[in-house]
């Protein structure tokens, strides 16, 4: 039985087209057949984020009008064999198919993947309708700002009428030093709110503007970034390991605050 | 100048009914049934409204699941609402995955009562009410409703609208709102709305284990949290508005509230049934109220 995964949010701009490809990537790395399907119709972008722009011959859209088979529009990851693009349309917007075609082309895409990722647009209008619709599971991508919780939570809600009831939590572009210092919400405080189970903490990182603008997805790199790293461990949590959390915390802190703490813990 | 009497057409054909609360779907338990009630307006099977109301439906059941008996049979209560085939199946399917099961369709529309008929369920059409827009609102009633007992997260987007008292079973998250005609309870953080005593008991209050809410409302009374945030410990803590002189919502610790502000309310009540009719001082502290200006609000501790 395969696992259909919508990728959603709510708010725009928090990560969710990055955190589709990455998971794709990593799931595909573990050895899972994966497909990424980019639901966002009129604004498609993981097809750059995966660096498979140019080989993309038709979209979703043909597949459901029916101009051309599923197979057709797939378009295969050389680096990756296991993971496959099914493109969005540039040209036509949201409205352009409905709720059930999309259940339609996911349930035919679940018959030859073991996970369906949907990378869904932000917004709650029909965009995200069609790209809920079939889907059994959800990953809600979230920044620590109030604006990002509270879309995500009103996305939760949403999803839970749906009846999509298994959903886990990626906190995106967390900077560890200003949750300490309370200038961040923490991942704490996140779930509080949202409570729903965590899949992985991502923490801010400038190798994302680097590897988006190269089409490499951070999992794929030689000396993975902590990005790269967590990354690759949400997904290994989505395959429903047990994995520790990476201490963020050496990240972005300069050697003298870590001293600091080393002496401030080393009295207490 | 032409004319300087045009209407602007965008306001002439905003679909003004749309806007204002959102309508509430209602479960009621009756004897051996539940009684579905749907809001009175109409929509149709592809209109968004419809799509919305499904989720409320939905929201509104696994809310209330611990308390149907499964296979209890429900009765829809339509009304003036326009329904085909699909969207009584749209129900019947929602009904079904809690184990419930739809049975009786009542109605005052004949298309509606047709296509129940056609469905398989049991109809029973009601004379058509004389004045399609006066029909009679549930809160014309003078008694409250039952208690809404819901268990659930009320997220954001969500609104929960209840002419009774209302318990939450979980958290009131920012960007919820609760509106109640009795009291609300929130068994969990109180970080949204929430509005007692909507239809004006000003005796409402709010309890809650966290209170960290975005905006408190009491009858005609209002209160905001402290710009400053709170920093501290929380404890089970009451909303009601206070006594004279100072008025306002205030909130105190659940163990004082119980102690001292509950006879107090007490007290007033009874002195206010002796009176029959409102006191000069109460008359004055409700013009107080409307004035608009904001009440203070205190904190549980300093």
């Amino acid at each position: 039985m395969s696992r259909i995964v919508v990728v959603t949010s709510g708010k725009g701009g928090v990560g969710k087209t990055t955190c589709s490809a990455n998971l794709g990537m990593a799931l595909a790395r573990l050895g899972r057949k994966v497909v990424l399907l980019d639901a966002d119709f009129g604004l498609r972008n993981l097809d750059l984020l995966l660096g498979l722009e140019n080989r993309v011959v038709y979209t979703a859209l043909e597949v459901i009008a029916g101009e051309c088979r599923l197979e057709q529009a797939l378009v295969r990851d050389k680096r990756q064999t296991n993971l496959a693009l099914l493109a969005a349309p540039q040209t036509r917007n949201k409205n352009a198919v409905t709720s059930d075609q999309m259940r339609q082309l996911v349930e035919s895409l679940s018959q030859l993947f073991d996970y369906v990722l949907v990378d869904c647009p932000a917004g709650i209008e029909q965009g995200f309708q069609n790209a809920v619709a079939g889907a059994n599971e959800a990953v809600i991508i979230s920044t620590p700002e109030m604006a990002a919780v509270r879309d995500a939570d009103r996305v939760v809600g949403l999803l839970e009428a749906n009846r999509v009831s298994k959903m886990g939590l990626i906190v995106n572009r967390i900077r560890p030093g200003m949750v300490r210092a309370n200038d961040m919400m923490s991942v704490q405080d996140m779930l509080e709110i949202l409570s729903i189970p965590l899949l992985g903490v991502i923490p801010e990182d400038e190798q994302v503007i680097v590897s988006t603008n190269r089409g490499e997805p951070l999992v794929l790199a030689d000396r993975p970034s902590l990005a790269g790293v967590a990354f690759a461990h949400a997904a290994q949590r989505l395959e429903g390991k047990e994995v520790e959390y990476v201490d963020l915390d050496g990240g972005d802190e300069s050697f003298f605050e870590r001293l600091v703490r080393f002496l401030r813990g080393s009295r207490a | 100048m032409q004319s300087d009497s045009s209407v602007p057409t965008f306001l002439a054909d905003s679909p003004v009914e749309t806007l204002g609360p959102v309508p509430q779907v209602t479960l009621k338990s009756e004897q051996n049934r539940l009684l579905l009630v749907l809001p009175e307006a109409e929509a149709k099977p592809d209109d968004p409204a419809w799509a919305e109301l499904l989720q409320q439906l939905e929201q509104r059941l696994k809310g209330g699941e611990r308390f149907w008996r499964s296979e209890v049979p429900v009765y829809l209560c339509a009304g003036e609402r326009l329904l085909d085939v699909r969207q009584l199946q749209d129900l019947a399917e929602s009904l079904a995955h809690y184990r419930l099961r739809l049975r009786w369709v009542g109605t005052r529309r004949k298309p509606t009562a047709l296509a129940a008929v056609n469905a398989g369920y049991s109809v029973e059409q009601l004379a058509p009410s004389e004045n399609l827009n006066g029909a009679a609102k549930p809160d014309d009633s003078p008694h409250q409703a039952e208690p809404l007992y819901l268990q659930m997260t009320v997220r954001s987007g969500v609104e929960v609208r209840h002419p009774g008292t209302v318990v939450i079973l979980g958290d009131l998250n920012p960007g919820g709102e609760v509106v109640a005609d009795g009291d609300i309870l929130v068994w969990g953080r109180l970080r949204g709305r929430a509005h007692a005593g909507a239809s004006g008991n000003a005796h409402a209050v709010i309890l809650s284990l966290q209170m960290a809410p975005a905006l408190l409302r009491i009858s005609e009374c209002l209160a905001r949290v402290p710009e400053e945030g709170f920093l501290g410990e929380y404890h089970p803590e009451v909303a009601y508005i206070a006594a004279e002189p100072g008025g306002g919502i205030h909130i105190a610790q659940a163990a004082d509230f119980l102690r001292q502000e509950l006879p107090r309310m007490e007290r007033e009540r009874t002195v206010a049934r002796q009176n029959g009719s409102p006191t000069l001082a109460a008359l004055w502290s409700a013009l107080d109220r409307m004035d608009g200006r904001q009440p203070k609000t205190s904190g549980g501790q300093a």
